[in-house]
């Protein structure tokens, strides 16, 4: 469990949310890679990750074929 | 706007989308263009350099400002480590807003062309966000390095 602290200054309040949208934007390529450099499938992380195959399919496709990343189809 | 802007401001505006483009991030934001202002060999870069703020120095600032932010809600990561995104980025609001604020900057000083250095005045306009943040963790005082940089020839 994240123990998430309440900042006492606003100013560090809203900063942890333009972090944090950035650490959940990096982690997601970094997983995606990861899960499909270990033989995930798009329906898989699709699911994990809670949107649809297309979603995820039409935002990461194209990097991790440049990347050189063997995809599976099913 | 950009037609005011001279080949100097033009390849920094570039460069700040590869540098957002490298680091994976989906959009360009104040700090790229401020982080690529620190590559050029002008009068506004030789300021910033002098400020502690080279490429590195900057690169440090930012990610120390990254990394309070995130404690500051009892979160430490790692700087996960992915492929980036083929394609250029888009401009965010933070790099748009610079962008005017450099049309700003010019108009205020009379000038006629836009520049690095207006650019980089543009960028160091607000008192909000991660770069005022980042600058303050340098110490580094916003308001002395936009005299110094103002003034530099």
């Amino acid at each position: 469990m994240i123990d998430l602290a309440t900042p006492a200054d606003p100013a560090d309040g809203l900063a942890a949310v333009v972090a944090l949208r950035r650490l959940a934007e990096q982690l997601e390529a970094a997983e995606v890679e990861r899960a499909m450099r270990t033989g995930w499938s798009w329906p898989e992380v699709a699911e994990a990750l809670g949107v649809t195959r297309q979603a995820v399919h039409k935002k990461h496709a194209k990097r991790l074929i440049a990347a050189g990343v063997e995809l599976r189809r099913r | 706007m950009l037609q005011r802007f001279t080949k100097d401001a033009r390849a920094i505006v570039e460069a700040a989308v590869e540098i957002a483009r490298e680091r994976g991030a989906s959009t360009v934001e104040a700090e790229h263009l401020l982080l690529a202002a620190t590559r050029r060999e002008d009068p506004t870069a030789i300021v910033l350099r002098g400020h502690g703020l080279d490429f590195d120095g900057l690169d440090r600032a930012l990610e120390a400002e990254s990394e309070r932010s995130l404690a500051a809600v009892g979160v430490s990561a790692e700087r996960p480590r992915f492929t980036p995104f083929p394609g250029k980025p888009r401009f965010a609001t933070s790099a748009k807003a610079a962008l005017e604020g450099a049309l700003r900057a010019a108009t205020e000083r009379a000038d006629r062309h836009i520049g690095s250095r207006h650019v980089v005045l543009g960028v160091l306009r607000p008192t909000r966000g991660t770069v005022p943040r980042a600058l303050g963790l340098a110490g580094v005082d916003r308001d002395e390095l936009s005299a110094a940089i103002s003034s530099a020839t």
